[in-house]
């Protein structure tokens, strides 16, 4: 588990609020401590109800595609090559033992040689080629997969357990690439029954197997009476306890909620901060609090463009808003501020508060020596007669209601400086499209994926195309030969230390551009009936495991 | 030809074109709203789809082809019977439709049951003389009528589920289930339907047949039952075709509150994923249902009143 308690904060400037707020964080963070003891011995049986509120996927295969709903269903039926420990350390799954050639272009991948697919299948070198194929396929139509996998060239069978993976580039970022899950490994037998089939039930090693889907209502999973393969962190190795798990889709959280306190469903996903905030008040659920990692939650400035290809002009949208009031008055202490554009799991993460201090003064000093002297008679400020104007496209989708309401708090500071921050609440397909079409000056898109080389995603000038028609993931428009230079030379170094020097350099450019202001970390929180026991969070990618849970009475 | 056949053919060219102005209105509107169904095909949120995947969705699904040839290719489609693979499911919207419909079909029909069964209660009690219900029937009529259903539903969970334990907050599959979902859509509906009855059972009852049959002998509950309410069942069932219309909106509502399988759950998520071939499938169904109710209505107004079948007569 990530981490089972809130952090108290003090010290906050507001006062009504807070004596609410802050009262909520100490009885979440008193329940929260004391609840997952793995007390009694498990027993096994019983079928455990998880409700997920993320999107029903559209496929299983989690190498269609692939994003976080995927994630959360395929971890219960498939698996890696490797994991992470609680530190972030990479350990043994799938592959026990690695190792990469001096000049880092080939690496070596030994697999276990007991584990068979639930189909028959035997896992082996034969096996781990063709997911890399099949994920490099365009006809997969991955993209998430297709990314991580971007260096890998081919791979070798070598022998039976031998997986040699030959890369165009050294890869710093590979071990924690093939721990994600869109990465998994699945039985070749599967993968050739064509995508229509795979999709609807995928092939792996893992600890339950699909046994039905009933498509906008549920997936029965049935526990694999064969399993061997657990992590190397597991707490028990072999089958799960567990008879199996009826994965449901409830959109909406308050009924989620409900279906959760009356007993219908063991697991949620996707708890709001109101609820956890109740729930955990009455003890009789608890809480597991799994950040995602990669990326924070953060409000990316476009510096592509006016106003905010002026360093004064972004600086000044950053000093004027005033995010910590609104996550305390919010999030009722489930959500911790965060000061870096990298998850607070991430090692490598770097964090500069000062930077992001909220003074208003200063905010309309930077403002002035921009240029944006005169204000319009609605209090925004305007520079040759155009006015500061932000548009800021939010995803009704991604962004929870606490966290709009928090936007709208920031629109409502940032006016006190003369921005005029225009929202615009958008569904996933609109608001990718004011994505690809430019037409925003703020956004914020959240951004999973194990490890630092996330930023090379996010802000190397190569994730700039042009409008309209191109992805991008440099929404900042990062432009800096610099930092492209270090995040290149990071992603390909083969030394550690050299590696965390130069990871800590390129945020120190981007946290001291004001390219972006974070919030906090992608929230990610579970609320578990009392009665489920040894449930876990994959460090890896945050998304729950039930290989060793069990229900208790 | 006789002028029922004529009526009859007219019917269906009337019914032909409102299918194909909804078509056509649904799929410039579903193009108006900025987005890129590429992007969600490709995985929707949290995936990051390359250029190369994108391209390739485009192609392959003709989203890069003038918008104008996309709605040719449409109709031609459509004229044969085929409502064409959704985007995101991979699948026939034929199938993607029949697999959900039973859902939709059962929750739609239960509660225009009950929501008929509520509303004729509620405007025989509230015209029954000698009562002061007429006053508070009228607001519980009101109030009824104006619940946003998302409101009620939560109201229903928080009593129902959480407070008393009495009933699953979410489909469960059950008969239980439905309990809740089936209320939540029946009791705006019931108020409307209640507040059209009462109003022409009071004015039936004013009418001179109603004195004559009280001469006769009837009693007051007869001749509510027996004389006016078919009168006030006329408008009731006139509004059954619009009601179709509200069911159908609700259950976008009540199927994503009660996390039920269905067509609104179907539509709702076509839409954020501009799955025109499910928004279309789904939109011509409802507007195909809503056809085939108005000629039913137009049936049963007929059998609830004699004098439609005089007229209809040469």
């Amino acid at each position: 588990m990530r981490s089972a308690s809130a952090p108290v904060r003090t010290n906050r400037r507001l006062l009504t609020l807070l004596a609410a707020a802050s009262g909520a964080t100490l009885l979440l963070a008193g329940c929260t401590a004391a609840a997952p003891e793995a007390a009694s011995t498990p027993t096994a049986g019983g079928t455990l109800v998880y409700a997920s509120g993320d999107a029903e996927p559209d496929c299983l295969d989690p190498h269609v595609g692939g994003n976080y709903p995927q994630a959360l269903v395929a971890g219960q039926f498939l698996e890696s090559l490797v994991s992470l420990d609680e530190d972030g350390a990479i350990i043994p799954w799938l592959a026990t033992t690695w190792t990469a050639s001096d000049d880092g272009l080939t690496w070596d991948f030994t697999l276990r040689d007991d584990v068979t697919f639930t189909d028959g299948t035997p896992l082996n070198a034969e096996a781990v080629k063709v997911n890399v194929e099949h994920l490099k396929n365009p006809d997969t139509q991955s993209s998430t997969g297709y990314l991580a996998l971007g260096k890998v060239e081919s791979v070798e069978v070598v022998d039976d357990t031998t997986a040699r993976f030959h890369l165009s580039t050294p890869d710093s970022a590979l071990l924690e690439s093939l721990a994600q899950p869109w990465v998994a490994i699945e039985s070749p037998a599967g993968i050739a029954r064509g995508m229509d089939e795979n999709c609807l039930a995928p092939i792996g090693t893992g600890p339950f197997v699909v046994e039905e889907w009933v498509q906008q209502d549920h997936l029965t999973l049935a526990r694999n009476d064969d399993y061997t393969s657990a992590p190397a962190d597991a707490a028990h190795d072999g089958a799960p306890y567990l008879e199996g798990i009826e994965w449901r889709f409830i959109p909406d959280s308050a009924s989620r909620y409900a279906a959760l306190q009356s007993g219908e469903v063991d697991v949620i996903d996707n708890a709001q901060p109101d609820t956890i905030a109740q729930a955990t008040k009455n003890g009789s659920l608890v809480e597991i609090d799994a950040p995602r990692p990669g990326a924070s939650n953060r409000i990316e400035l476009n510096s592509s463009r006016a106003p905010f290809d002026d360093v004064r002009v972004r600086e000044a949208f950053i000093r004027a808003a005033d995010v910590n009031d609104g996550i305390d008055s919010l999030f009722f202490g489930t959500a911790t501020r965060s000061y870096s554009v990298l998850s607070s799991v991430e090692p490598l993460g770097y964090s500069d508060e000062k930077l992001f201090t909220t003074d208003l003064d200063a905010a309309n000093s930077l403002l002035d020596d921009a240029g944006w002297t005169t204000r319009d008679s609605d209090g925004y400020r305007t520079k040759d007669g155009k006015r500061l104007t932000l548009r800021f496209p939010v995803s009704t989708n991604q962004s929870i209601p606490a966290e709009q309401s928090l936007f709208e708090q920031i629109q409502a500071t940032a006016k006190e400086a003369g921005f005029e921050v225009v929202i615009s609440p958008l569904d996933i397909s609109g608001w990718y499209g004011a994505l690809f079409s430019d037409s925003y000056e703020l956004v914020s898109a959240p951004y999973t994926k194990i490890g630092p080389d996330v930023l090379r995603t996010l802000y190397d000038s190569a994730g700039i195309t042009p409008a309209p028609s191109g992805y991008f993931a440099n929404l900042a428009q990062l432009n800096d030969p610099e930092l492209d230079e270090l995040l290149r030379s990071a992603a390909s170094t083969s030394d550690t230390e050299e590696r965390a020097s130069l990871y800590e350099q390129a945020q120190k450019i981007i946290l001291g551009g004001f390219y972006a202001l974070p919030l906090y970390d992608q929230q990610n929180h579970f609320l578990l009936s009392t009665s489920v026991k040894g449930a876990r969070a994959m460090p890896t990618v945050s998304t729950p495991t039930f290989a060793d849970a069990w229900l208790s009475e | 030809m006789g002028s029922a056949v004529r009526r009859t053919l007219g019917r269906l060219a009337g019914a032909l074109f409102v299918l194909w102005a909804v078509a056509t209105l649904t799929f410039f509107a579903i193009h108006l709203v900025p987005g890129d169904p590429a992007q969600a095909i490709l995985g929707g949120p949290g995936s990051q789809a390359s250029q190369e995947a994108l391209d390739r969705v485009r192609a392959d699904y003709g989203l890069d082809q003038p918008l104008l040839v996309q709605y040719f290719a449409m109709l031609g489609r459509l004229v044969t019977g085929n409502l064409g693979d959704s985007y995101a499911l991979r699948m026939p919207v034929a199938e993607l439709i029949g697999g959900q419909l039973a859902g939709t079909v059962v929750l739609a029909l239960l509660a225009l049951l009950v929501a008929w069964l509520l509303a004729i209660g509620l405007a025989l009690w509230s015209t029954a003389p000698g009562r002061v219900s007429r006053a508070v029937a009228q607001g519980v009529e009101l109030t009824a009528a104006s619940l946003p259903q998302f409101w009620l539903a939560t109201v229903l969970i928080a009593v129902f589920s959480t407070a008393l334990g009495w009933l699953p907050a979410v489909s469960t599959g059950t008969p239980t289930g439905l309990v809740l979902p089936v209320i939540t859509l029946a009791v705006p509906l019931a108020g409307f339907l209640a507040q059209l009855m009462r109003e022409h059972l009071l004015i039936a009852l004013e009418q001179p047949f109603a004195l004559s049959a009280r001469a006769r002998g009837e009693s007051a509950t007869g001749i509510r039952l027996r004389h006016a309410l078919r009168h006030a069942a006329l408008p009731g069932i006139n509004l059954s075709g619009w009601a179709v219309g509200y069911l159908i909106s609700g259950a976008v509502v009540v199927e994503t509150i009660f996390a039920r399988p269905g067509l609104g759950r179907t539509l709702l998520r076509a839409v954020e994923l501009r799955d025109v071939p499910v928004v279309l499938g789904v939109v011509l169904l409802v507007a195909l249902v809503y056809v085939v109710m108005t000629f039913v209505t137009d049936a049963l107004s007929r059998v609830a009143d004699p004098r439609l079948r005089q007229e209809a007569r040469p």
